[in-house]
């Protein structure tokens, strides 16, 4: 159970990377953009000159802060979508669009229901936020997870729903998004009733803080920390940084509410001496495990990677680092080991409550626009003097950190051997298979008919090892091979197809409107150690490759006896244009002297006509005989024939056929010449009459075709 | 992809003769001509699988076409369809 979690833990961490990957580059642009198109400090700093709205350089910062939170504004739809590609088994795409769509629903539904009982007034303070544009409930990054991990579930579960025929179109795949719709609109309904619920406990929350002195210094930083992975963090603290829950302060006759005004206010006074601790108690932590914890905690992730992943994770870790540091923007970072090691985010919040604590203790004022990186540190610390704010605390501090960041993080990693990015098992490992493992998994999925299917599916197609491409259809599958030769229309037609196309290296199969269904069995098979050997579960032997000698680039020779006894007529002299002129393909016609028709040679027989006139049927060696009773006898509608066999029948060289009266087609007005077609005579070179004289018996030498 | 709905209108359906001229015909296209009824598929230039799915009159069959020349072979089997069967 515990390592089923963790697989489930780890599975969700590595599907954060795709989102993840993008963070540091807006964060960067979100970072720099904001903190210097911020009012207080182009005035604190006198840059109206060179930056002032409308300026170039304004505008450019302006862009790059407005790209960088659009990227921070729709986490949620990354996470929403990204959760559900890493989480979904297969057909990633599916689970992507239905992760897009049941977020929009749920938001959708959300904001409904917010209108409905009196709009954004009536909600609490600071619980809405607008998402793409919707009215919603601030859920920040937890509502995407919740839509992708929920829609990933469903994914899984329906992406190969099987529906009546009539409603076929909507199974598989298909279900999914539609099943993703429903179930989200409830979501949505739940959640607009929920989640408030949760806003009113995090900020009763902030009320048992502010009472609690150091304290609550250091729990405000452990929740703030906490909360972020959330999005509820923003809830938390932005009453203490703009309401009165932050203190209150009289600043040049001016009464200011909440911490982070308090700051500001305080910085654009010509009269402040020393910043308000009390005030900033609710910022400075940030800076010391932002800039110095967390990139050292990267580094301990780097140094336990496996040496041939560290190139690749370095890029990230790098990235994620230098953000975190400069900026402040942490999740980056942060998101790389909060899914695969949950305990070891519980530390690091712990951790970031005590930085809060100790800038508090050390009477650190140092204030920020948003986040804690070296940015914001130089501009409202450094600069400001270390009389005015204590900086150097700050800096001291984070050595230390930096220190136990590391170690706390090396020691954690490699004593709980948790999965932090370059040390996860490589799914693309090529993972050996014992024998054990093989009946392991026989027995697990009892050899379900499924496989089955594959199984047939695979061995007619050559083998894992002669695929390099599978795709489907609407009705077919569509597989190109390394070889074609190896592809047997038996097998297939054996896993239930109903017709094989092939065209140079590709290969199509036709199932029908169900071949989306088989196509994700067939991928899944695939994956499973099963599929190194199929044969294993199509105990059946395939029937002989009927593949003519042309393909398989062997010269054939297949004799062919007297279907019939009587007497033979060539082709061109048959009364009926489409033998006489080979329409059909090459052959011979047999005037009968009886009514019986015989199997030329050993086969299978594929088909019988409904009027029983006529027979088609494959020769062992792959030869597609037609043998056909008179001349438009289709007309008869069966009357005067009797068939005794069947499509599927094997037959041997002389067994009987279909019987005949002869006398009756003859006194109805029909020839009763009976051709035998090689309707494949394409794949042939040469179809010769064989037989000396004109008269023959049944069974006796006729025909040989040579390839 | 062209592709193309017919309702046999001959009576006694594609049987061996009909079969035979359809598959002739399929051949000449580059493209790829596939036959779909009732539920069963199948290359138009296989005489034997043509044959074999026993069309019927008033059976409606899909022809699906697919190839460089699809245009020009859609429209030359869709009359070909209405001529003859």
């Amino acid at each position: 159970m515990k390592d089923k979690i963790f697989g489930v833990l780890q599975r969700v961490g590595r599907s954060f990377m795709l989102p993840i990957a993008l963070l540091p580059v807006a964060g960067l642009l979100l970072g720099i953009g904001s903190s210097f198109t911020n009012p207080t400090t182009i005035e604190t700093y006198r840059l109206g000159k060179i930056i002032h709205e409308g300026g170039l350089l304004y505008t450019i910062l302006d862009i790059m802060s407005k790209t960088g939170s659009a990227v921070f504004d729709n986490l949620a739809l990354l996470f929403a979508m990204g959760v559900a590609i890493g989480m979904a088994k297969k057909e990633k795409e599916v689970a992507a669009l239905s992760g897009a769509i049941a977020y929009l629903i749920m938001n959708t539904a959300i904001s409904a229901l917010i209108s409905a009982n009196g709009g954004v007034e009536a909600m609490a303070a600071n619980s809405t936020a607008s998402v793409l544009g919707i009215t919603t409930l601030q859920m920040g990054v937890f509502g995407g997870i919740i839509v992708g991990l929920g829609v990933a579930a469903l994914h899984n579960r329906f992406y190969r729903i099987q529906l009546p025929q009539v409603i076929s179109f909507f199974g598989g795949t298909r279900f999914v998004p539609i099943i993703s719709a429903v179930t989200y609109l409830a979501v949505g309904i739940a959640m607009f009733y929920v989640w408030p619920i949760v806003q009113l406990g995090i900020s009763k929350l902030g009320i048992l803080v502010l009472n609690s002195g150091y304290i609550g210094t250091w729990i405000y930083g452990i929740i703030e920390r906490a909360l972020i992975p959330f999005g509820l963090h923003h809830v938390f603290y932005m009453p203490f940084w703009q309401t009165e829950l932050g203190g209150s302060a009289l600043i040049d006759g001016v009464l200011v509410q909440g911490a982070q005004n308090i700051f500001f206010a305080e910085l654009a006074s010509k009269s402040t001496e020393v910043f308000s601790v009390s005030a900033t108690r609710f910022m400075s932590g940030k800076f010391p495990f932002m800039i110095f914890g967390l990139p050292a905690a990267a580094y301990a992730i780097y140094k336990t990677a496996r040496p041939e992943k560290r190139k690749a994770v370095g890029g990230l870790l790098l990235s994620a680092a230098l953000t975190s540091m400069l900026t402040g923007i942490t999740e980056p970072l942060e998101f790389t080991f909060l899914f695969v090691a949950p305990f070891m985010y519980g530390v690091h919040c712990i951790l970031a409550g005590l930085s809060y604590m100790l800038m508090h203790i050390f009477n650190v004022g140092v204030g920020m626009t948003f986040s804690g990186g070296l940015i914001d540190l130089t501009l409202f610390g450094i600069l400001q003097g270390n009389a005015k704010t204590h900086w150097i605390w700050i800096v001291i501090t984070g050595i230390v950190y930096a220190f136990i960041y590391f170690f706390v993080f090396y020691f954690m990693i490699t004593k709980l051997n948790l999965k932090t990015p370059g040390r996860e098992a490589d799914a693309a490992d090529p993972k050996l298979y014992r024998r054990s493992d093989l009946e392991k998994a026989k027995a697990s999925q009892g050899e379900s008919s499924t496989d089955v299917v594959s199984a047939y599916i695979l061995r007619g197609l050559g083998g894992k090892d002669n695929l390099t491409d599978l795709d489907c259809c609407a009705t077919r599958l569509r597989i190109t091979v390394k070889d074609p030769s190896l592809v047997s229309d038996p097998l297939l037609k054996e896993s239930g197809a109903s017709g094989v196309i092939h065209k140079g290296n590709g290969v199509q199969v036709i199932y029908g409107p169900q071949v989306s269904v088989i196509k994700s069995n067939l991928e899944d098979f695939l994956e499973s150690p099963l599929s190194d050997s199929p044969e294993a579960l199509t105990d059946k032997e395939p029937p002989a490759s009927p593949k003519p000698a042309k393909k398989s680039g062997k010269s054939t020779k297949i004799l062919l006896g007297a279907h019939m006894n009587g007497t033979i007529v060539p082709l061109e002299n048959v009364e009926d244009d489409v033998f006489s002129q080979k329409i059909l393909g090459s052959g011979a016609a047999i005037e009968p002297a009886d009514g019986n028709l015989y199997a030329p040679c050993d086969g299978t027989i594929h088909s019988v006509f409904d009027t029983c006139h006529a027979v088609n049927m494959t020769s062992d060696d792959g030869a597609e005989i037609l043998l056909h009773i008179g001349i438009d006898t289709v007309k008869l509608g069966g009357k005067h024939f009797k068939a005794h066999v069947s499509g599927g029948q094997k037959v041997k060289k002389g067994d009987l056929l279909i019987t005949f009266d002869p006398e009756a087609i003859r006194a109805d007005g029909y020839k009763t010449t009976t051709p035998l077609i090689i309707c494949n005579t394409d794949d042939y070179k040469n179809i010769a009459v064989t037989a000396k004289g004109s008269a023959v018996s049944a069974g006796n030498e006729f025909m040989e075709i040579n390839g | 992809m062209k592709q193309f709905n017919y309702v046999i209108k001959d009576k006694i359906g594609i049987h061996a003769r009909p079969a035979g001229l359809l598959t002739k015909k399929a051949k000449e296209f580059e493209s790829e001509v596939t036959i779909e009824c009732s539920g069963k598929s199948t290359s138009a230039t296989r005489l034997m699988s043509v044959m074999s799915m026993g069309i019927k009159c008033g059976d409606s069959v899909t022809v699906t076409v697919c190839g460089a020349d699809e245009e020009k072979a859609a429209s030359e089997l869709e009359d070909f369809f209405k001529n003859n069967l």
